[in-house]
Parts: structure tokens; C-alpha cells; sequence
């Protein structure tokens, strides 16, 4: 592949994490919710309930793992 | 290991009047998870309780209020009491606890309230300290009203438009002005009007006693000390019979807990009008122990079975068993879900699994030390339940942070050895290069690296992928047989392993615009295999089965996770370090180049900096770990919903038999 202005590489790299971190924020924000309101009746909850928060990270994730192949695999 | 432990089912059919000594057998046992009956037929009715259950039970309950009213809930004794003592002398040391308890209890209660009642009458009488008057005299008239209250105004001037026929004191408490009238009843209503239409005014009513305020309150301060002193001694004899009874009430405790969990066991038994039959598991290398001590304490006068025939699998209990250090790991799959009998337990793989992904992801030298010893820390102080369990994880995963962390050549995100960045020499801690060990230079630098530890985090997620369907093909292979294990797992194991080795030929031709490796063995091999795995997946679960090949692939991304957890928690180090030294501790290369509060201040950037990246640390790489676990692995083959094995028993702390 023909090596892309590196400006754009990153800028694409920055939109990337970006969206992926407003995708998981949102994912997690509502299973945050429910997540305390468990826990409200049960405190048992807790452990499982962070568990479950943190299941939507994924996305930001991948995000981070288009970033990096972006940045070191088209970057050549 | 990976199984749980075997069980055996046994029916135990007496008598009746051996119900006792059986009851208390199994009991010292410890061993039998009894299955409650709960299908009453003619014959055969749900037992009744044992007739002292309702003594002990009320025992237990004054024990309680006792030991609630003395403040001894959840303290420990040292020494331990025999059964037979504790049971002979029961009635007695009961009753008089009660009688010296409650009665103590109830005089502090009471003392509380008179020397609270004396304390508000205090407060009321301070204010009266401003006027001449004794207190008597505010009270007790015929024909005359008494106003009192605090007043900024003057209220001479405006009761003159009412009646010159009164008599009013005025003085100031604490900087407010206060004043007493004295005026004939017929103004009342009036000057009652005039006062609330006063903003000013807030009434103080007079406590009814005699005599001049300073003289009272003394007399006042007298009576609550002596209160206060009667409460002290009164308390004191209560920490007396604390000291003395409560290794008495803990024992007593335990064992009337013992007792009356006995007195009911047979709520879970079968009985005729003569007879019982309890029904149950035991582990079965524990059967023979069981039979032995059962008919040496019962005369062999009880009938044993064991029953071969195959029972329903969620009915028998699941005790997990594992080696000593894999042991707090079964913390992690019970908070998933406690496995079925014949199913894998998978807490031996996590004890490798789990630390290795948290060592990984955290990779720092400084972090790992300090994870290491909070988790040594928090396992010397709680040393049973849930809370030790999470400290010997986290022990485990802080040593392999600080073992990955001299691998990455990190310490608080400063690099401890040597290294070339950007074609510059930047001298680490130790001040020399990293040692070589099997062909690899030491550090492998993580930001230096990403692109091949990427790729190491994918062939990890495929080996612990493919392990997790290996299990799950077992598991299947057990419970429905070959086919069927073929066509839900082995099928999958054929899409991901066809699908790598696809890919991985042809992601190289694309990212450098080649033709597609069509004429390459490997790929021919890997596309063939995928595609076998997707006609088996068909076959096996339907076309709406196609739905689900790409969460295998984001099964596989997700592991990437490995590297990007460490990479943000080494970012967040690095900045910190960067901020407090070039531009604080050490602007433009020079040692407090900056004055010293410049240089303080960097010290407390670094320190909050790697405090709050510390509990990131913490948190992080666990969720993480963790969610690997069980999103990633255990759906490959886990399902879960085994009974807990809860053996009939107790184990004695305080009482022996």
C-alpha cells in the first residue's frame, strides 16, 4: 500500500480511539446505572457489577487496536 | 484437580429411636450434604423436630439479646469448653446472665434518660442567670400573667400604649437581650398579640423549680455527676460480667447453634410413625469412614445403601477440588457460577491464566512490588474467607507484574535498563544495558514493541480460544456424545484455526497490495478448514449459526486488550514522570534547576501521579484478567448451575464434645 500522508494516518488513528471511547462510555454509563441500582439492594452485587461495567471497554479497545495497526502497519 | 470431587448417593434407613445418635454422627462427620425430602406420601412424612429444638432455640435467643446487650457479637475466644459442662450449667448461667444483665442493662438505659432530662433543664435555666428573680417567683400567681423571653426591642415603650400597670426585669444572656413581665391577666391576650407580632421575640419557658438559678444549677450539676458516676460504676460491672461470662456466652453460643441445628435436622428426613430414611451424598472416598464411624455409634443396627443407579446431574452437590495454590482461584468460578458435576472446573487453568494476563498488563517492576506486598498484607490479616482467597490471587499476579516488569525493563515507568530510542542512547536506572536471556534482549521496550507484542497478545487469545473449546468439546463429548461434540465445538475449533492461518497469509498480501495468495498451501489449507467448520456449524446449529462468526474474531481482538491496558497504564507513568522531572525536579537537565519549591512540587505531582495510577493498576489489569476469563473463556465451554456441596455439620471453634 502506498504510504498515506502520516498526518492523515494519525488524525484517522485520533478518530478512531475517539468514537470507540464515546461508544464504550455510553455502553457502559448505562449498565454503570443498573449496576449501582443492584447494588442498592443487593451489596453482594458489587464484584459482579463492576465485572459487567467494564464489558463494554471492549469497544474502546478496539479502537485502540485500529489506532495501532493505523499507526505501524500502514505507517511503513 | 479440573473435576469436582466424586460423589456417592446413600440412603441410611433406622429406627427411630436411633435418630439421635445418626443425627449427631453425620454431624461430628461433617461429610454427609443431606437432599431434603420433600415429597410426602402416605407412609412417609417430612420429619418433626427433636424435642429439646424449641428449648434451644429459646436458650439461643436470651443468648443473643445477651450477647448483644453486652457488646460481644463477632469476638473471639481463645480457650474452648466442653459440651457436657456447658450443657449441664446451661439453665443457671443463663438465667442469672439474664437477671444481672437486662437489670444492669435497663439502669443504664434509665440513668441515660434522668441525666439527659437533667442536662435539658440545665441548658433552660442558663438564661435565667440574667434576671434577679428566683425561680419560684415566675410562677404560682392568681391575677397576674408572666411573659419570658429573649427580645431585641424595646418593649417598655410600646407595652405603656397597653397599661402602666406591670413590672418587667430585663438583663442579657450570651449577648441577647432577655426580660420577664409581670401584668395583670385582663392584658394578657394583648400583650400576647404584641409579643408574636414582635420578630424579636422567642419565648423561654421557666423550669419549674425554687430558688435562685446559679444555686439550683449547681445543685443541678451535683445530681448529673452523681448520675454520671452511678452510670460509669454500673457500666463497669457490665464490662465485669462481659470479662467473666464471655468465653461462657461464645462457646454456649456455638453450642446450642449445634444443638438446635441437630434438634431440626429431621425437617430433612423421611419418617414413618417408627421409622426414618435420610437420603444423601458423600464423597466417596469418605464412604467407608462414614459406614464405620455410622455403625460403631449405632450398634450396626442402621441400614446403609449406596445407590448406583445414575442420578440427574444438577441434584448432586459439587465440591470443587484443587491443589492448595489453585485453591483461591475457586473464589473466581463461584462468583461465575458453581460448575455442574460432570462438568470441568477450571479454577487450576485461571491459578496459570489469570496472574499471567494481570503480570502482562500491569508489566511494572515498582507497581508489582507494592501489589505484592498490600496482597502479603491483606492475606497475614484476614486469614479465612473470601478476602484471603482475593489477597493469595492478587499475591500471585503482583509477583508475575514485577517479573514481566524487569522484562519490559520498567520501574514506576522510569526504564531500568539502557536503551537505543530513536537512534539516542537513554541511560536507564541501573545504568547498563539489559541482559540477553535465550536469544532475547532484555528490555523489550512495550512502546518500542507494539506491533510484534500485538501480535503475541492475538496468539495468546487463540491458544487460550482454542483451550477453552477444547474443554467445551470434552464437556459436550461427555454429556451428548461425539457427533454432537463434533458439530458445536469441533466445528468452531476448525473456523478459528482455518480462519488464522488464512489470514494470516493474507493480510501480508494486502497491506502491501499483492495479489491474493491463492496458490499458497497454507492458505488453501486454512480456507478449506474454515470452510469445513462452517458447513459442520450449519449442520449442527443453522444458518442463523453464520451470525456468530464474528464474535470469534472479536473474541480474538479482545485479548489485544493484554497489550492496551499495559500501554495506557506505561503511557500514564511515563507522563507523569516526564512532567515532574523535565519540567520541575530537573528543568533543562539541572537539578533543582528551579528553586526548591519547584522541586517540591514536581515530588508531589510524581507521588499523586503514580498513587492514582497505581489503584488504576490495580483495578484495571483484574477487571481485565478477569473479564477474559469469563467473557472470552468460559462461554467457549462453561455453563454452570451445580448444587454447592453443604455438608450436614460444623466445625467446632470454641466447644468441644
Amino acid at each position: 500500500m502506498v504510504v498515506a500522508d502520516a498526518g492523515m494516518i494519525a488524525i484517522g488513528a485520533g478518530i478512531a480511539v475517539g468514537l470507540c471511547g464515546i461508544g464504550a462510555a455510553m455502553g457502559e454509563q448505562a449498565i454503570g446505572a443498573a449496576a449501582v441500582g443492584a447494588m442498592a439492594e443487593d451489596e453482594k452485587f458489587f464484584g459482579k457489577g463492576l465485572l459487567m461495567t467494564v464489558i463494554p471497554e471492549s469497544i474502546a479497545i478496539f479502537g485502540l487496536v485500529v489506532a495501532l495497526i493505523l499507526l505501524f502497519v500502514f505507517n511503513v | 484437580m479440573l473435576r469436582p470431587t466424586k460423589m456417592t448417593r446413600v440412603v441410611i434407613a433406622g429406627t427411630k429411636d436411633l435418630m439421635e445418635p445418626v443425627i449427631s454422627t453425620f454431624h461430628n462427620l461433617n461429610l454427609l450434604h443431606i437432599t431434603d425430602y420433600s415429597e410426602e406420601s402416605e407412609t412417609f412424612k417430612i420429619g418433626k423436630p427433636l424435642k429439646p429444638a424449641s428449648k434451644m432455640s429459646e436458650y439461643l435467643l436470651s443468648l443473643r439479646a445477651i450477647s448483644n446487650q453486652l457488646g460481644i457479637k463477632g469476638e473471639e475466644s481463645k480457650s474452648t469448653s466442653k459440651s457436657r459442662e456447658l450443657k449441664s450449667r446451661m439453665d443457671e448461667k443463663i438465667s442469672t446472665l439474664q437477671k444481672e444483665v437486662s437489670s444492669r442493662f435497663d439502669e443504664m438505659r434509665n440513668l441515660e434518660f434522668k441525666i439527659k432530662e437533667k442536662e435539658d433543664i440545665v441548658i433552660s435555666i442558663k438564661p435565667f442567670f440574667g434576671l434577679p428573680l428566683s425561680l419560684e417567683s415566675y410562677s404560682g400567681y392568681g391575677s397576674v400573667k408572666v411573659f419570658t423571653g429573649y427580645i431585641d426591642t424595646d418593649l417598655e415603650q410600646q407595652l405603656l400604649k397597653i397599661t402602666n400597670k406591670y413590672e418587667l426585669f430585663t438583663g442579657e444572656h450570651e449577648k441577647r437581650k432577655i426580660f420577664a413581665l409581670f401584668i395583670p391577666i385582663a392584658f394578657g391576650d394583648e400583650v400576647q398579640k404584641l409579643l408574636q407580632d414582635e420578630r424579636s421575640y422567642s419565648e423561654l419557658k421557666v423550669p419549674l423549680l425554687k430558688g435562685n438559678p446559679p444555686i439550683v444549677l449547681d445543685g443541678l450539676s451535683k445530681e448529673i455527676s452523681a448520675l454520671k458516676q452511678k452510670y460509669a460504676e454500673t457500666k463497669a460491672e457490665l464490662q465485669n460480667i462481659k470479662n467473666e461470662y464471655s468465653e461462657f456466652i461464645i462457646a454456649a453460643d456455638e453450642y446450642l447453634s449445634i444443638e438446635t441445628m441437630k434438634a431440626e435436622a429431621p425437617l430433612k428426613f423421611a419418617t414413618s410413625p417408627n421409622a426414618f430414611i435420610i437420603d444423601g451424598w458423600v464423597p466417596s472416598l469418605k464412604y467407608d469412614e462414614m459406614e464405620k464411624a455410622l455403625q460403631k455409634n449405632t450398634g450396626g443396627l442402621v441400614h446403609l445403601a449406596k445407590i448406583e443407579e445414575k442420578a440427574n446431574e444438577e441434584d448432586i452437590p459439587v465440591e470443587l477440588e484443587n491443589p492448595l495454590m489453585a485453591k483461591p482461584f475457586e473464589l473466581l468460578i463461584d462468583t461465575f457460577a458453581t460448575p455442574k458435576y460432570g462438568e470441568i472446573d477450571p479454577a487450576a487453568i485461571l491459578f496459570i491464566t489469570f496472574p499471567l494476563f494481570y503480570g502482562i498488563m500491569l508489566g511494572d517492576v515498582g507497581y508489582g512490588i507494592i501489589v505484592t506486598a498490600m496482597a502479603y498484607f491483606i492475606k497475614n490479616k484476614f486469614k479465612t474467607g473470601g478476602l484471603n482467597s482475593l489477597a493469595l490471587i492478587l499475591l500471585l499476579s503482583g509477583i508475575l507484574s514485577t517479573f514481566f516488569g524487569f522484562i519490559f525493563g520498567e520501574f514506576f515507568g522510569f526504564p531500568i535498563f539502557n536503551m537505543v530510542v530513536h537512534g539516542e542512547m537513554e541511560h536507564g536506572l541501573l545504568g547498563i544495558a539489559g541482559p540477553a536471556i535465550a536469544g532475547i534482549h532484555i528490555p523489550i521496550h512495550r512502546f518500542g514493541e507494539v506491533q510484534s507484542l500485538l501480535l503475541l497478545t492475538f496468539a495468546i487469545g487463540i491458544m487460550h480460544i482454542m483451550l477453552g473449546l477444547i474443554l467445551g468439546f470434552r464437556n459436550q463429548l461427555i454429556e451428548h456424545g461425539l457427533k454432537h461434540a463434533i458439530l458445536a465445538k469441533g466445528s468452531w475449533m476448525m473456523i478459528l484455526m482455518g480462519g488464522v492461518l488464512a489470514i494470516a497469509k493474507l493480510m501480508p498480501a494486502v497491506t502491501s497490495k499483492l495479489p491474493v495468495p491463492t496458490g499458497d498451501p497454507v492458505f488453501i489449507v486454512g480456507s478449506l478448514l474454515a470452510i469445513v467448520g462452517l458447513i459442520l456449524l450449519i449442520a449442527g446449529e443453522g444458518f442463523i449459526s453464520i451470525l456468530e462468526i464474528p464474535t470469534i474474531l472479536s473474541n480474538v481482538l479482545s485479548y489485544s486488550r493484554i497489550l492496551a491496558i499495559g500501554l495506557s497504564s506505561a503511557g500514564i507513568a511515563l507522563v507523569v514522570n516526564t512532567l515532574s522531572m523535565d519540567l520541575f525536579i530537573r528543568p533543562h537537565g539541572i537539578l533543582m534547576g528551579g528553586g526548591i519549591v519547584l522541586a517540591l512540587v514536581g515530588v508531589l505531582i510524581l507521588f499523586i501521579g503514580h498513587l492514582i495510577n497505581l489503584l488504576l493498576g490495580i483495578l484495571g489489569p483484574g477487571l481485565h484478567s478477569l473479564r477474559l476469563q469469563y467473557v472470552e473463556f468460559f462461554t467457549k465451554f462453561y455453563e454452570g448451575g451445580g448444587k454447592k456441596y453443604v455438608p450436614f455439620g460444623y466445625k467446632r471453634k470454641y466447644t468441644e464434645e
